[in-house]
């Protein structure tokens, strides 16, 4: 194992891993208020197909912003749903799951995606409207910081996005636990009568909590096809939401985690074929193939048992809808 | 005593906070239900839209005019022949770019070659294999006389329909269940376009461009048939690299057991690259994710080379895009078409290689090749000018002869007279021998120059 060895699992971990570092980022903040955004996957599905289309249409920072706005949209849906009506959670997220993963796969289908671009830009060459692949976003290594030995490639070599990423989720975990506003998230969460009381208005900060996740979702989507692999099928994020929200219980709901769980999914994603190669598993590759779907369920059994839930401290009021009378 | 019963009244009218929540709550959940329906409606119609309308043949309207006393008008209906209605079971999305893209370009060349007029076909896609009998069923409700069905997985599905609708007829794709082998109803065809010929031409551009003498391949499930296409892939480059420099090839198989995933292929990709330092790469995986991994190497100033599969892929790699193996499934389509609008229907077993379908069956001079052109069932992807001319000719010369049988990959001249061996040494194919339809139909060996075993 050589040094490059280290350094090129290690680019192709972070790169992996962002995808779930961008999307567990926003859902901490929706779980640290009392919110469970299971719409997740949806979200970030409608992401990817949104920067696919607006990046073969216009550029990269239309696709990014056009996705950001419909990640509000969509969340916004599950805020009047959740906090307004107060539905189940886990109910309402999942119809935002089957909405999102429907709704991306008839606006990319062939006919009605050729009609959107069009609509969009109509002096788009005819090829643009056939194809499944939009231009990647570029890797910008960073000046000195890149020559670094092993964190340099791991860490500094790599699309705006990746950098967003980590630079989001060390001030998102400094705003939680270091300012007002993230006490006034995390007691919103853990009991939100009391916070009612000291004149929290619980309602808003659930509002903006599940927008945050929302915007996140999508922007990992976003990540995921315009900066990670830029070819468009059906059902594109294969299951990589959920994997996200398994990844928030794994870090126990703390942004600074989040990037060493992001990283050891990626990590297990990255390794599995390398091991192969290398004679490990050759034999029976199953077993690493399946490593990030167990981890998930043993998360979301955890999540689920109410004992175990206090124990792994999980915010208090999580899944359940606050109302002033009760 | 009045007032009384109005502020009774007026009780009853108020309803509580609480319970016009409740009400909301209903409301709202049966507004995720719409939400849900209309979402699957519009997904439905949105696929259906794609299926041609139907049109009705006009009756047409004869005038004679006789020369004699008097003047009359007949209206005579032409005898016009029925109108084929066939349905297609699809395993994956039409947009997959790989197997179920390629089926639906076979299915509207079909349509295109017999005429819109007389054929009109609809499909079914993203049916899961379990799901399979269901999709069929909606299929005959709708009219079809001919149901294709394209997954391994609905072979046995498809042979019980067979059974039920004896007046019916079915295509079943890539199986071996059809009246004709005798273990389904003689109204259930098989068909198959195979590519280990291609393959094998792929290895052959792929020896005469390495530099690093390491190949690797991205293979979707270990089963015979990505087993024989990788065994062919790594015979051809082989057979390149050792006549250019006298070493024997290395070549690397990375499994991602999935058909469909770009992300897990992107990684295989990768790691064969890093790990092994492969420069061509060759993939079972239905999408160009490989070959958009090579792409990205090349701008980068490596030079990795990957291929096209089942569709035209070189807008994805441009520079990357050595040759490939392409498949056109319209003839084997329109076949079943002739045979059911003709009323000929006869149960067959169709296995298509270089040569089937073409209208010029024999071997062209190798000036004249038409390797790298559309033709046939299955054909190569246009060559790169990157491959050493004498290897182009060589390839255009084993593909020519291939569409007389005249070579065939799996023998000793495959293997520049070398016996066949496996990764255990132990020889498979001796000199006078080629694999025949079963050895290729069930081989699990690897050949001996792969380096990792084959998972089982």
């Amino acid at each position: 194992m050589s040094i490059e060895w280290i350094e090129q699992v290690l680019q192709l971990t972070v790169q992996m891993g962002t995808v779930y570092l961008i999307a567990s980022l926003g859902e901490i903040y929706a779980e640290r208020s009392g919110v469970l955004n299971l719409g997740l996957e949806g979200i970030m599905i409608m992401g990817a197909a949104i920067s696919f289309i607006f990046t073969v249409a216009y550029n990269h920072l239309i696709a990014i912003l056009v996705a950001a706005v419909v990640g509000i949209l969509m969340s916004l849906i599950l805020a009047v749903m959740t906090v307004h009506l107060r539905l189940n959670q886990v109910i309402v997220g999942l119809a935002l799951t089957l909405l999102g993963i429907g709704l991306s796969g008839v606006i990319t289908s062939p006919g009605i995606r050729e009609k959107i671009l069009l609509t969009l830009n109509p002096n788009l060459p005819e090829k643009m409207l056939t194809i499944q692949q939009a231009e990647k976003l570029l890797e910008i290594p960073i000046p000195l910081l890149s020559q670094i030995p092993i964190l340099g490639r791991a860490l500094f070599n790599h699309n705006v996005l990746v950098y967003f990423s980590l630079i989001t989720a060390f001030s998102m975990w400094f705003i939680l636990f270091k300012t007002r506003a993230g006490l006034v998230i995390r007691s919103v969460g853990e009991n939100p009568s009391m916070a009612d009381t000291l004149g929290v208005n619980v309602f808003l900060v659930r509002y903006i909590t599940v927008i945050i996740s929302g915007l996140f979702a999508s922007l990992a989507g976003a990540y995921f096809f315009i900066g990670f692999h830029p070819f468009w099928r059906e059902g594109v994020t294969a299951g990589r939401g959920f994997i996200a929200i398994a990844l928030v219980i794994l870090a126990t709901w703390n942004p600074l985690r989040a990037i060493l769980g992001a990283y050891l999914f990626g990590g297990i994603e990255t390794l599995q074929y390398r091991l192969q190669l290398l004679g490990l598993g050759a034999q029976s590759p199953y077993f690493l193939a399946m490593l990030p779907y167990i981890i998930t369920i043993i998360a979301l059994i955890l999540i689920s048992t109410e004992s175990l839930r206090k124990k792994i401290g999980a915010p208090a009021s999580l899944g359940i809808p606050y109302s002033r009378e009760e | 005593m009045k007032k009384k019963i109005t502020s009774k009244e007026g009780l009853q009218d108020k309803i509580s906070r609480r319970e016009f929540l409740g009400l909301s709550k209903t409301v709202a959940i049966g507004g995720v239900i719409v939400a849900g329906v209309v979402g699957g409606v519009a997904g439905y119609l949105a696929g259906s839209a794609a299926a041609p309308a139907v049109t009705t043949a006009p009756a047409s309207t004869i005038t004679t005019t006789r020369v004699e006393t008097r003047e009359v008008t007949k209206t005579v209906t032409a005898p016009v022949a029925r109108k084929l209605k066939v349905g297609y079971v699809y395993v994956g999305p039409i947009g997959d770019y790989g197997w179920t893209h390629g089926h639906d370009r076979g299915r509207r060349w079909a349509d295109e070659k017999f005429g819109l007029n007389n054929v009109e076909s609809i499909y079914i896609e993203s049916v899961p294999e379990a799901e399979a009998a269901g999709a069929i069923k909606s299929l005959i409700e709708k009219g079809c006389e001919l149901i294709i069905t394209t997954s391994f997985g609905y072979m046995d599905t498809t042979a019980e329909a067979a059974e039920k609708y004896p007046d019916k007829y079915f295509v079943h794709i890539s199986g071996y269940r059809s009246g004709a082998a005798g273990n389904a109803p003689q109204n259930m065809s098989a068909a198959f376009a195979e590519f280990y010929q291609l393959y094998y031409l792929n290895g052959l551009a792929a020896g005469a461009v390495t530099q690093t003498g390491v190949v690797g391949y991205v293979g979707a499930y270990p089963i015979p048939e990505v087993v024989r296409h990788i065994n062919a892939f790594v015979l051809g480059a082989n057979y390149a690299y050792k006549k250019r420099t006298g070493k024997n090839i290395k070549a690397h198989v990375s499994w991602i057991f999935e058909w469909v995933a770009p992300e897990k292929a992107r990684a295989a990709a990768i790691a064969l690259v890093e790990e092994k330092n492969c420069d061509v790469l060759a993939f079972t995986e239905d999408t160009p994710a490989v070959l958009q991994v090579a792409e990205e190497y090349q701008r980068k100033g490596k030079k990795v080379w990957s291929f096209s599969h089942y569709s035209d892929m070189r807008e994805y790699g441009p520079t990357a895009h050595l040759t490939g193996q392409i498949a056109n499934w319209g003839p084997i389509y329109l076949d079943f078409y002739k045979m059911v609008a003709t009323n000929t229907w006869q149960s067959v077993d169709i296995w298509t290689r270089i040569g089937d379908y073409m209208s010029w069956r024999w071997r062209l001079p190798v000036e004249k090749s038409t390797a790298g052109l559309p033709e046939g069932t299955v054909y190569l992807a246009p060559l790169n000018p990157v491959i050493p001319s004498e290897w182009q000719l060589e390839i255009k010369k084993r593909y020519e002869e291939m569409k007389e049988l005249l070579f065939e990959p799996f023998s000793v001249e495959g293997n520049l007279g070398e016996p066949i061996r496996d990764q255990n040494g132990e020889v498979r194919i001796k000199a006078g021998e080629r694999a025949d339809h079963d050895m290729l139909w069930n081989m699990d060996w690897h050949v001996e120059y792969i380096e990792e075993p084959l998972p089982r």
